[in-house]
């Protein structure tokens, strides 16, 4: 058999380039969109994901980290009491008004009280031991890299967060987060930030456990000890990751928005896709009906059609790929938020070929629409 | 001589808007195998619609077409789709070749629906171009080939298939003098030793000298019908 399909690709390139970079740019498009998207999105559990803990407590319902209200103590000693939890930590969260050099005029940010002990389970993978070990200096703090700029200052610069002294004793990567600038300190000087507002109590206990897959059960068990009336909810990591997450993406207008727009791009990459490809198609159908009046069936006739859609969808895939890895390479440099998972690639990768097999099919729906008196010319 | 086709009272229209367009009108033809049978009259008479609902391509409005023996409006699509396969080739104005393929490779593509391995294909298709006279020119695509070659390729690619009927729609009004006239030829020797039907449309004059049988088409309708006097060996 004449491989009809492979032939045509190679010889009329230039015909099926537009659709395969229209394929490439949909899938980069997608990807792109997909990384921005969950990375953006997961920088709002990147306290959560990013510290050792297997359990958060916090104040009943809690939505997102950021939104964390003191708890009282006794939920430090519940979990104490639960045989299967081998260590519990506070962390402190609470929101400050950060105010550096002149020129920068003031900034909202959420200061971090975390335990500075070299094994402490708060940001365990982002800051080693001897970056916490500076947050012992009393009122020093740590700030991400990418947020210098915004404060206007670099180590060891000088500012005051809620009318307390501070100094940048480190700078931190992978502690940005949604909603605001994040900065790091003991729990010593959280408190001492917080000018007593809280009471001494903290937002969270995080806990770590004997055995990791007992999460659920204890996690259960701990939030029975808190009832009849709540006075602390209980989650997982994943569960609590999840929960900052959906919060954001579905209950802010930001992620419905960023949402609406990769589904625009989903569509506006289809059409140009589908467009480009059927016309490239087009440009045979005078031979196809040749073949279909010679006898060559139409579900012959969808195979080559098919295959060579097959084709350029791959290629175009590859492109987009390239690109797209690119792209993240770039945005990491720059610590803009993206991420990417084999699911994620999968599913737009499936997207991208069917949007390229989808119009291969509507092609040959032209021909065999078509008049052959009038086609055979 | 038995007809290999027969068309009795065929009706077709086309709508476009509002405007219906009658193209055949009760038309009823008789074509007999070996002999090439030229249908001939101006452009919008109908000759095309005509091949195409007696090849199989176009359901008639009314009517009946019977070809080899089947009656074609009882055949499914995927039945006709097969009868085309077996029995019919084509032969179009446009050439209609695909611009990948080499002329051997144009010729074995049909083949290969036919259920031809590739080592059958090669052959027939050898033989099919070295009939037409391209026996040098096998490995050449397309653009480089001549119109009158190009339109060889086309018949050798019908020829190879050695259809029983063999449809040709203007083959020779976007050629000259010569090539024309080796076309001409090349299908009346299709009718003569393949022993096949061979049904020309054209309003080319220079076909009518060189065919068994000319029919004269206006307004949907045989207006003539008439036998040529030409040596047989020609």
């Amino acid at each position: 058999m004449i491989p009809l399909a492979r032939k045509t690709l190679l010889h009329e390139w230039r015909r099926f380039l537009p659709s395969a970079l229209a394929v490439a740019f949909s899938g980069l498009l997608l990807l792109v969109q997909a990384a921005l998207v969950f990375g953006i999105f997961n920088s709002s559990a990147v306290y959560i994901r990013k510290s050792a803990a297997d359990l958060w407590i916090g104040y009943p319902g809690t939505q997102s980290i950021e939104l964390g209200r003191p708890i009282p103590h006794d939920a430090e000693i519940s979990a104490l009491m639960d045989p299967q939890v081998a260590r519990v930590e506070p962390f402190n969260w609470i929101d400050g008004d950060w105010r550096g050099p002149a020129d920068k005029g003031g900034v909202s940010v959420f200061v971090s009280g975390i335990d500075t002990r070299a094994d402490g389970m708060m940001f365990a993978d982002v800051l080693p031991p001897d970056l916490r070990a500076r947050l012992d200096e009393p009122d020093g703090v740590i700030v991400d890299r990418a947020d210098l700029a915004k404060l206007g200052l670099s180590l060891g610069g000088q500012a005051v967060v809620n009318g307390h002294r501070v100094r940048i004793v480190g700078v931190g990567n992978g502690l940005r987060a949604l909603g605001g600038v994040n900065i790091v300190t003991s729990l010593a000087t959280s408190r001492r930030l917080d000018n007593g507002d809280s009471r001494g109590e903290v937002a969270y206990y995080v806990v770590k456990l004997r055995d990791a897959a007992q999460a659920d059960v204890v996690a259960a068990r701990l939030l029975r000890s808190s009832s009849p009336t709540p006075r602390f909810g209980v989650w997982t990591k994943a569960a609590f990751s999840r929960r900052a997450v959906l919060y954001w993406m579905f209950e802010t207008g930001a992620g419905l928005g960023v949402l609406f727009l990769a589904i625009v791009v989903f569509i506006v990459g289809a059409v140009i896709t589908s467009q480009t490809l059927m016309s490239a198609v087009a440009g045979s159908i005078r031979e196809y009906a040749t073949l279909h009046a010679l006898g060559v069936g139409f579900a012959q006739l969808r195979r080559v059609v098919l295959a060579q859609a097959a084709w350029v969808g791959a290629f175009g895939l590859v492109v987009g790929g390239v690109a797209t890895a690119l792209v993240v390479l770039l945005a990491h440099r720059r610590d803009v938020p993206v991420q990417l998972d084999i699911a994620t690639i999968a599913t737009c990768a499936v997207l991208v070929m069917g949007i390229a097999l989808l119009s291969g099919l509507a092609a040959v729906r032209t021909l065999r629409h078509a008049d052959p008196a009038l086609l055979l010319r | 001589m038995s007809a290999a086709l027969i068309a009795e009272s065929l009706d077709k229209s086309f709508i476009s808007g509002a405007v219906r367009t009658d193209v055949l009108r009760g038309l009823s033809i008789e074509i007999v195998a070996g002999e090439l049978t030229l249908v001939s009259g101006p452009s919008g008479c109908g000759k095309s619609t005509l091949l195409a609902i007696l090849s199989g391509l176009l359901r008639p409005d009314g009517g009946r077409v019977h070809a080899l023996g089947h009656a074609l409006a009882r055949l499914r699509p995927v039945e006709l789709e097969q009868f085309r396969l077996r029995h019919t080739g084509f032969v179009f104005q446009g050439f209609n070749l695909f611009p990948a393929l080499t002329a051997i490779e144009q010729v074995m593509l049909p083949l290969g629906y036919l259920g031809l391995d590739n080592e059958t294909a090669r052959k027939r298709a050898r033989v099919a171009l070295e009939e037409v006279g391209l026996g040098s020119r096998m490995q050449l695509k397309p653009a480089a080939l001549s119109g009158g070659e190009k339109q060889r390729v086309a018949i050798a690619r019908a020829l190879a298939k050695e259809p029983q009927l063999l449809f040709a729609d203007e083959p020779t009004s976007a050629l000259d003098a010569a090539n024309g006239q080796i076309v001409i030829d090349t299908l009346h020797r299709i009718a003569r030793t393949h022993g096949a039907t061979v049904l020309c449309v054209s309003h080319d004059p220079r076909l009518v000298t060189h065919s068994d049988r000319v029919l004269a088409m206006e307004d949907g309708r045989i207006l003539s019908d008439r036998r040529t006097q030409r040596p047989a060996s020609a």
